[in-house]
């Protein structure tokens, strides 16, 4: 299989500086646009596995390129913004991008969010079935599931939350999908719903729902399933 | 007179006085100068010896208010008015002077008419308009025509022949001391009713019908007539004069009390205004006082931001009239000066500029009642009462400046306080990466490979810190200017506690925390990403200032508020400096943690303030600093079957 095409589109040289060596480093094959123009028209020519997607580029706003590039491409988006745009993040992945770092991020962050996000999309062809991290093991085709070893009885709203979850898992999964997948259209709004289900969902799979391990609060955005030690 | 071409630009000359009519001799000349488009002149000429101190004062006052009209001003002294006024006529080729004419026919006038013929005679092509300066009264208000004077005499002989009757009968029973009585007050009436003009020659028809009449033998006066026929005739002029006198007096007390009056509405209208200290108040005191002054409407327009006029006192009855943008340079801010004989009136409505030293400082709008017009006199009241006005505003004004002024200089300081703290706290994680980097960029390899991994960890940590640095400043500055609200939202406080949790163990370094939150504590209003924000900075805190001994969070809830506790082990706060701690850029003289600049607590004072509720240290016991944050829990947090969404299943 040929090694992954990585798309940086980024305007700042000296974080392009950083990204291509460390990425190459790691087996990736990598290239590289400073402006939206630049960077669409080069994910047009390429189709690159990944796109890593600045959003304050100097001639056009990230998010239009970003619906530029989810209008023919299914291909995985991850988001590198500012810390405190907790409004634009949740724009950006509701408009279909896959994940987002917050600027200053180091390299393992990067890299792990970069493997999530490629094995999503080659997952996307052939789900798996089992979704195992920790003591969690949810088994999709039995509807099981268990912590440590012991089954876990969940209501059937908490079990479509989880499984929401599950077929996210590692990604971020923003208020508004979760919403929509576990209670359909319409419910947009009402996050204090899902928040109280993600308690009951805590308390009956985490050890600690303070410091949980399995369910990760993105605070303004939305939950992540951690699959990171 | 010739007209030369001249005539048209060559200046108009006026004497002044030192009177206080004078006043209005400026002002016709002013509105004659402006109506003939010529340059004027005002004059007053010092006759040497003959000049108090006082008038010479007054007439400088005179001089200052054509002066500030756009009349050149002139003073000379000589030795009589003609020479001087004929001097300056000379010297600045006036075709015209302006003098004041006091009333009446008296031997004054006369002198005065010898001066201006004087004049005539000495200066060629001069044409001299006399202004009567008295205040009309009403014995010679109106320009009397033939007819009116004719039928004010035929009433007048009548009047002196019932006198005549009147007093022939009382003569049968008084004999003759009750004649001259019976006619004084005939002609005294006449004197009163018409003025002099008509009391001398009923004078002199008294004398007559004394004469043919009362006289013995009629139409001859005897020698032993003579003495009767003087103490006749003194005694009508005796009462004339004495007439005269008591008029003269009675319209000066009435003068007077008018001013008077005036001068207490301005005392008390000075005092209210300086009790105002908006605009708002400035307009409602002055508008007040104009209703009541001059049973008139009144508005009071206040320039605002870009061009646009404020109308005070809000309402909706105005009536609708040109901008005052439109407006404004028929005062002639720039140009002409406001007309200071009358007010501009325009569509129904009076307008007077309220003109300060700094310019215009509003418009004050009137709508009298219907038909009404001023009066050369409330005219004069409502100027003064503009100018308090004006004075008002721009103290107001001042005040407001003044008040900006403190705020930018404050600001200023917290800027240079920023920069300082900033310039130190930046430098120094710069500096050790600089550093290290620069060393690992040495060509020679002889680094082991220890110390390079040492550095490596050192470059990252301080990039760590300079990240957070600079994040806690873009917060508290995006807190303060009001750019973040608080978006609450009722969540479980696991959660957001939880995220804090992550996010400071993830920034390396491990610290203990003992969390302790009741199971049953209910969902409670708060902006996630600002309260973990909070929470982060109050466990970096502690972890700063007590590295070694483990952190206690607590919660609890009371009645309709949220209780949070950070405490820990640390060398705790000081008293004094409690309070002082959530300021911008404090520090506590002498605190050993390393790198705070001193925005932290700071940031939490403004997160806690967006939630309505408030944050404080305290003493904890047993050693160490407890941070105590009080948050509203107002409303109801919602419960499941508040909403009925459709569960797909």
């Amino acid at each position: 299989m040929a090694l992954p095409l990585i798309l940086i589109i980024e305007d700042e040289a000296t974080l392009r500086r950083f990204l291509a060596p460390t990425l190459l480093n790691q087996g990736y094959q990598v290239i590289q646009a400073s402006t939206a123009a630049e960077g669409i028209s080069m994910a047009r020519s390429y189709n690159p596995d990944l796109v890593l997607l600045d959003l304050g580029l100097p001639d056009q706003d990230g998010l239009k390129v970003l619906e530029e590039i989810r209008s023919w491409s299914r291909r995985p988006v991850i988001i590198l913004s500012a810390r405190n745009q907790e409004r634009v993040k949740v724009q950006a992945l509701d408009l279909g991008a896959d994940d987002y770092l917050a600027k200053p991020f180091g390299a393992s962050e990067l890299l792990a969010r970069i493997r999530v996000a490629l094995r999503h999309s080659v997952q996307s062809l052939r789900p798996e079935p089992i979704f195992e991290h920790g003591g969690l093991r949810v088994d999709l085709e039995k509807r099981e599931v268990a912590v440590n070893g012991n089954s876990v009885h969940l209501t059937a709203l908490e079990y479509k939350l989880l499984e929401a979850l599950v077929q996210r898992a590692g990604k971020v999964a923003t208020h508004a999908q979760l919403l929509a997948d576990v209670w359909g259209p319409g419910a947009e709004g009402q996050t204090h719903y899902l928040r109280i289900y993600m308690a009951q969902l805590r308390n009956k799979l985490e050890a600690n729902p303070t410091r949980p391990r399995y369910f990760l609060t993105e605070a303004g955005v939305g939950y992540r399933l951690n699959v990171e030690e | 007179m010739p007209s030369s071409p001249s005539n048209e630009t060559s200046h108009i000359l006026v004497a002044l006085g030192s009177e206080a009519r004078t006043l209005r001799l400026v002002h016709a000349a002013f509105r004659m100068a402006r109506e003939q488009g010529r340059p004027w002149i005002a004059v007053h000429v010092e006759v040497l010896g003959w000049e108090t101190a006082e008038e010479a004062d007054q007439a400088r006052v005179w001089l200052q208010e054509a002066h500030e009209l756009g009349a050149e001003v002139v003073w000379i002294k000589s030795s009589s008015v003609v020479n001087g006024l004929s001097v300056v006529v000379q010297k600045w080729r006036a075709s015209t002077l302006v003098m004041g004419r006091s009333r009446g026919s008296g031997p004054w006038d006369r002198l005065e008419h010898a001066k201006s013929q004087e004049l005539l005679r000495r200066t060629h092509d001069l044409r001299i308009v006399v202004l009567p300066l008295d205040v009309s009264t009403a014995t010679d208000a109106a320009p009397r025509t033939w007819s009116d004077a004719l039928s004010i005499l035929a009433a007048s002989g009548v009047l002196l022949i019932v006198c005549g009757i009147f007093a022939a009968a009382l003569s049968v029973v008084g004999g003759y001391p009750a004649i001259p009585g019976v006619f004084a007050i005939g002609v005294g009436f006449i004197l009163h009713r018409w003025g002099w003009r008509f009391s001398l020659p009923a004078t002199i028809e008294s004398l007559l019908i004394y004469a043919y009449y009362f006289d013995q033998p009629r139409g001859v006066l005897t020698i032993e007539d003579w003495p009767k026929f003087l103490y006749f005739s003194g005694t009508l002029l005796v009462v004339q004069v004495l007439v005269d006198l008591v008029g003269k007096l009675r319209q000066e007390t009435r003068a007077g009390r008018r001013r008077e009056a005036e001068m207490v509405l301005l005392m008390l209208l000075g005092r209210a205004l300086a009790r105002c200290s908006t605009e708002q108040e400035v307009a409602e005191v002055l508008v007040q006082r104009l209703q009541s002054l001059f049973q008139a409407k009144a508005w009071l327009l206040i320039p605002a931001e870009r061009d646009t006029w404020t109308c005070l006192p809000e309402s909706t009855d105005m009536p609708v009239c040109p901008p005052p943008s439109v407006l404004l340079p028929e005062f002639g801010q720039t140009t002409v000066r406001e007309d200071p004989l009358e007010p501009l009136w325009k569509d129904g409505c009076y307008f007077v500029a309220l003109a300060s030293t700094r310019g215009t400082e509003g418009l004050l709008q009137l709508k009298l009642s219907e038909n009404a017009r001023f009066s050369q006199a409330s005219w004069g009241s409502l100027q003064a009462f503009t100018v308090q006005g004006a004075l008002a505003l721009e103290r107001v004004r001042w005040v407001e400046t003044a008040h900006a002024a403190h705020l930018e200089n404050e600001t200023e300081r917290m800027r240079s306080s920023l920069l300082s703290a900033v310039s130190h706290d930046l430098r120094t994680p710069l500096a050790a990466i600089q550093g290290a980097a620069s060393s690992l960029l040495l060509p020679s390899d002889s680094l082991p490979t220890s110390a390079r991994r040492d550095m490596l960890a050192m470059i990252h940590d301080e990039s760590e810190h300079l990240a957070q640095l600079l994040s806690n400043l873009l917060d508290l500055t995006r807190l303060e200017s009001g750019t973040i609200r608080a978006r609450k939202e009722w969540q479980p406080l696991d959660e957001v506690v939880g995220a804090a949790l992550r996010r400071t163990e993830a920034s390396g370094k491990g610290m203990e925390v003992r969390v302790s939150i009741p199971e049953d504590l209910p969902f409670v209003p708060l902006d996630e990403a600002l309260a973990e924000q909070l929470l982060i900075n109050l466990l970096v805190n502690a972890r700063r200032y007590a590295p070694e001994s483990p952190v206690d969070l607590r919660a609890w809830g009371s009645d309709n508020t949220l209780e949070l506790e950070v405490a820990d082990r640390g060398p705790g706060i000081p008293e004094a400096f409690r309070e002082r701690v959530f300021d911008k850029f404090f520090r506590v003289p002498g605190s050993v943690g390393e790198g705070g600049v001193g925005i932290g607590l700071a940031i939490c004072d403004a997160i806690a303030k967006a939630h309505g509720g408030r944050i404080w240290a305290e003493e904890r016991s047993g050693g160490g600093a407890a941070f105590r944050i009080s948050l509203p829990l107002d409303g109801k947090p919602p419960a499941l079957s508040d909403y009925d969404i459709p569960i797909q299943e």
